[in-house]
């Protein structure tokens, strides 16, 4: 009887222990695959580290987070013991209030932090950034360390400060000589729950911050859309450094045990030190970054340039270039809506559509854009801005199917979109979770316009939609399609002809079909906002990113199709050859543009996507 | 006489909207054994945290040497405290404890171990450098904690209930040792406790307060023997206490017997009460006594019996060495030097 419980225990010990750290193990593991998949192990290599450590974007990252975390946990334990401390004097009925108010920021949702924190920054005007990254965390470590800190300042001996006073400290010296060392535990245990508080911050980071200041969370968050071992790589390196944290703070009390006074002595010194490196190091940066120089914001979508193209223009311009990305054109919107200042977007056709009738955008002066030669036909004087006033192409392609060669019957690619809708493939596809691509396929289907705003032909859409999902299965994916037809795990994906060039260079059992009903043909180009205040720069930034190389590294590094004639030319003989998807289907006169939806349409078209998902 | 050391004028002291002191006017002499004495709440706590400097009085000067120092922050003031939970520093040893003082003035090495080493060898601790604080015994702890006080060498040590966390023999010896430490030293003792009897054997004086006010200053015998009012006799030891008149000077009345006695200086037939000590009282002879009653109760209490005579007017106590069985009729009688009258409480 007793053996059998002990077997209970022993199996529950390894199930809790096995559901906490394979995950972990699992992300250590793939950080050493050779390929790109995240799911199939194809071989030993450190190449992912050595990306890591070439990627700009993500060392800047870490060396925000880091000395963020730093500098929140010193202020924020200093301000929390001080706090805690005073409270213990005060009044029961104003230790009881401060107690229940300290406790608030703790219970509340970190959204409401967030955006409490980002309204406070907007309406006193603060520039957003790292200091605006650096006082939400403290805000937000504080509360910890109080809580931490309080309850043993409270178990002490009320008269200890007024002893050491009595025998001649100062209140300084109280505090320090033996408040302090009495206390130590637990204003080490609060700073330690600050700094992993502060360092894995992600929502009220990313509300607060802005101006091209990202936190390792932020940077991965941007990545989610071409998810790569790099993020392996990143997170392995963290939890290195965690261990060796935890193991250090463990050894130091074993230590310090042995020769009390020295250590105590070596110690202070060492966390002295590392602290003022820190500070030091910041304002090194700080000052670096804003060295007088001319400064160009810039915001695209994320995993959307070859980041190698900035540090070439910020040189050949002796500028700086602030890059920020956004998840989606609306996200974007929302953004520019808030008042946030950008000098180039690069948004989508109907977005820019909209920005144009609402007068966020400036006309482009074509007499500074020398490179416009370089621009094939094909991709200019398009519907969302005829005659290219507004805007400078930049990336564009379809939206199409992707198919296993091996799986799917050639006779069945005939019926396109209803492809989707056939049963052979049940619970073997992914739609792509976008109301507006998924409209889209069903207008095609049906062979209505899919800018229609007949309600009739829309609710005929909903209907065609309703049956797919009821028939087929599928599952309405993101970004980790990717992956995942990388891996082969299912037969058919609605995706971007971009991804599609890339999932096909890494899977060759692949092919992209555009169907003959039509399709989405889209066009990602850059604008100049209204209130730019650095048009010459901009300019020369569009000139710059479709100069020839440019526009090729960028292909390269990306895999949509560019503007640039010479580029496109070049991949489509050599990397991409022989890549359909590459190659934009222009001939078919039933592909469209999406164009501007008035808010009662989109409103009707959200409200049915909704129903259409929820099941 | 000796130099007056402190002087406090006039203190009040409120908390919130509660006055604890209510006007404290007292000298205190250099190389004096002083004690405040009073029940909890008499304020005799506040008063010695405003001599520290961990309180300021709301009103009311207190002068050092002649120099008002009320609002002078704690560790600029020639004093040091022995506090009532000793208030040891629990991450120092014994001699880091005691050297606290003497480090945060800089004082050389080996200037502070021999004063350490001096220290402990007063209180009997020698050999206790390294202990840890937090295992010593209680009695251990008040030894550390009055070397922690004295090394600093201050004019004055105030000590707050020093000896209410030991036990009854302990407290006894640490009694004549504290004692023998303020002689050793010289210096200006100022004791705070609740315990008349410890007040009575240690002090030169002994301020008796209660509710925020000083009721009696005077040596131990004086207040004991001659205590101004109801509230000091009450306190000090065990009392009968009996309302009366004073006929005139060296006469007074109660119950209808006139006795002598040696107070003057009343109004005549002024309300006054007296004050009977139980050890003062024999138990004679009816016939020998103006009081005449029955005993109703005998305790044994050691060295004496607690006898409990009830006469027409009132049960008195006596404490006496002889025995009376319980039912036997006895008198009591009393000499002059044994009657204390006193004005009456809120006479004056």
């Amino acid at each position: 009887m007793k053996k059998k419980k002990s077997f209970f225990a022993r199996f529950y010990v390894v199930i809790c222990l096995a559901f906490f750290y394979l995950p972990i193990l699992v992300t250590m593991f793939f950080s050493f695959n050779s390929s790109k998949s995240l799911t199939r192990f194809t071989g030993f290599s450190l190449r992912w580290y050595n990306e890591l450590l070439q990627n700009v974007e993500i060392s800047k990252a870490v060396y925000v987070s880091l000395s963020i975390a730093v500098m929140a946990t010193v202020i924020s334990t200093v301000l929390g013991t001080i706090t805690a401390i005073g409270l213990t004097r005060s009044r029961k009925i104003v230790k009881e209030i401060l107690l229940n108010v300290n406790n608030m920021p703790i219970l509340n949702p970190e959204i409401v932090t967030a955006i409490g924190l980002m309204l406070l920054f907007s309406s006193i005007g603060m520039r957003k950034g790292y200091v605006t990254m650096l006082l939400a965390h403290i805000a937000f470590c504080t509360p910890y360390v109080i809580t931490s800190v309080y309850p043993k300042v409270r178990s002490l001996d009320p008269n200890l400060a007024n002893a050491a006073m009595d025998l001649g400290a100062t209140p300084f010296q109280a505090l320090i000589k033996v408040i302090v060392p009495l206390i130590k535990e637990g204003i080490f245990a609060g700073a330690l729950l600050a700094f992993t508080m502060s360092f894995d911050d992600f929502v009220i980071s990313y509300f607060v911050s802005g101006n091209g200041v990202k936190n390792i969370s932020i940077v991965v968050y941007n990545m989610t859309k071409r998810i790569n071992p790099t993020i392996n790589a990143l997170s392995t390196i963290v939890i290195v450094v965690i261990i060796i944290v935890l193991v250090v703070v463990n050894l130091i009390p074993l230590l310090a045990r042995k020769n009390t006074v020295n250590m105590n002595h070596r110690l202070h010194h060492v966390i002295g030190l590392a602290a003022a490196a820190v500070l030091i190091g910041v304002m090194i940066w700080l000052g670096a970054a804003t060295n007088g120089k001319h400064v160009l914001k810039v915001y695209n979508a994320g995993e959307y340039m070859d980041l190698s193209l900035l540090e070439q223009f910020e040189e050949e311009n002796d500028c700086q270039v602030v890059y920020e990305t956004f998840e989606s054109n609306e996200m974007m919107y929302t953004k520019l809506a808030a008042g946030e200042t950008y000098d180039v977007l690069i948004p989508s056709d109907y977005m820019i559509e909209r920005l144009i009738k609402e007068e966020y955008l400036q006309y482009i002066d074509w007499n500074l854009i020398p490179n416009k030669k370089n621009l094939m036909e094909d991709v200019q004087n398009k519907s969302y801005d005829p005659g290219n006033r507004y805007s400078c192409p930049y990336f564009w392609g379809t939206v199409g199917i992707l198919y296993d060669k091996t799986v799917v019957d050639p006779e069945d690619l005939k019926d396109g979109w209803e492809l989707l809708r056939n049963p052979k493939y049940k619970g073997n596809l992914y739609m792509y979770d976008s109301e507006r691509d998924s409209f889209m396929i069903a207008m095609k289907a049906l062979g209505y316009s899919m800018n229609s705003t007949n309600f009739d032909e829309i609710e005929e859409a909903y209907q065609w939609l309703i049956e797919q999902r009821d028939t087929m299965d599928p599952i309405y994916a993101g970004d980790d399609v990717i992956d995942n037809m990388i891996s082969g795990n299912k037969a058919i994906a609605v995706v971007y002809s971009g991804d599609a060039s890339y999932i096909i260079s890494e899977n060759e059992n692949l092919d992209y079909l555009t169907p003959d009903q039509g399709t989405n043909l889209w066009y990602d180009a850059m604008v100049i906002t209204r209130d730019c205040s650095e048009t010459d720069l901009a300019h020369a930034f569009i000139d710059f990113m479709i100069s020839e190389e440019s526009a090729l590294s960028n292909t390269e590094e990306v895999g949509y199709t560019p503007t640039v004639e010479s580029a496109f030319e070049e991949m489509k003989e050599g990397d991409y050859a022989g890549v359909s998807s590459y190659i934009p289907d222009t001939e078919n006169p039933n592909n469209e543009i999406f164009g501007y939806q008035e808010p009662k349409v989109k409103q009707h078209y959200a409200e049915l996507w909704t129903k259409v998902k929820a099941q | 006489m000796k130099n007056k050391l402190i002087e406090l004028k006039d203190l009040t002291k409120n908390f919130d909207d509660q006055q604890v002191l209510r006007g404290i006017n007292l000298d205190i002499y250099e190389n004096e054994f002083l004690t405040l004495l009073g029940p909890s709440g008499c304020g005799k706590t506040t008063t010695l945290r405003i001599i520290a400097g961990f309180e300021e009085p709301s009103s009311g000067e207190v002068l050092f040497n002649g120099i008002e120092i009320s609002k002078l922050p704690p560790y600029k003031r020639e004093i040091n405290t022995v506090f009532q939970k000793y208030a040891l520093f629990p991450h120092l040893n014994v001699e880091d404890n005691i050297a606290f003082g003497l480090n945060l003035k800089k004082v050389d090495k080996s200037v502070i171990a021999q004063k350490v080493g001096r220290m402990l060898k007063m209180v009997g601790l020698e050999g206790f450098e390294k202990r840890d604080v937090t295992l010593l015994s209680g009695g251990q702890q008040q030894r550390v904690a009055i070397a922690r006080a004295l090394v600093n060498e201050p004019k004055v040590l105030l000590l707050d209930e020093p000896l209410g966390a030991l036990d009854a023999k302990i407290r006894k010896n640490m009694q004549s040792e504290l004692k023998k430490i303020q002689r050793e030293v010289g210096i200006t003792f100022i004791y705070v406790t609740h315990d008349q009897e410890e007040a009575l054997s240690m002090s030169d004086t002994v301020v008796v307060m209660n509710n925020g006010e000083i009721q009696q200053i005077g040596s131990p015998t004086d207040i004991y023997n001659e205590p101004e009012n109801r509230f000091v006799a009450g306190f000090i030891g065990e009392s009968n206490i009996i309302e009366g008149h004073m006929l005139q000077d060296f006469l007074v009345e109660w119950d209808g017997f006139r006795f002598e006695c040696v107070d003057k200086g009343f109004p005549e037939n002024e309300e006054i009460e007296v004050v009977l000590r139980p050890e003062d009282l024999d138990i004679v002879s009816p016939d020998k006594a103006q009081i005449t009653g029955k005993v109703i109760s005998v305790t044994f209490k050691g060295v004496h019996y607690e006898i409990l005579v009830e006469t027409e007017y009132r049960t008195y106590m006596v404490h006496t060495t002889d025995y009376a069985e319980v039912g036997r009729k006895v008198g009591l009688s009393l000499g002059p030097e044994d009657i204390h009258v006193m004005w009456k409480m809120g006479a004056y």
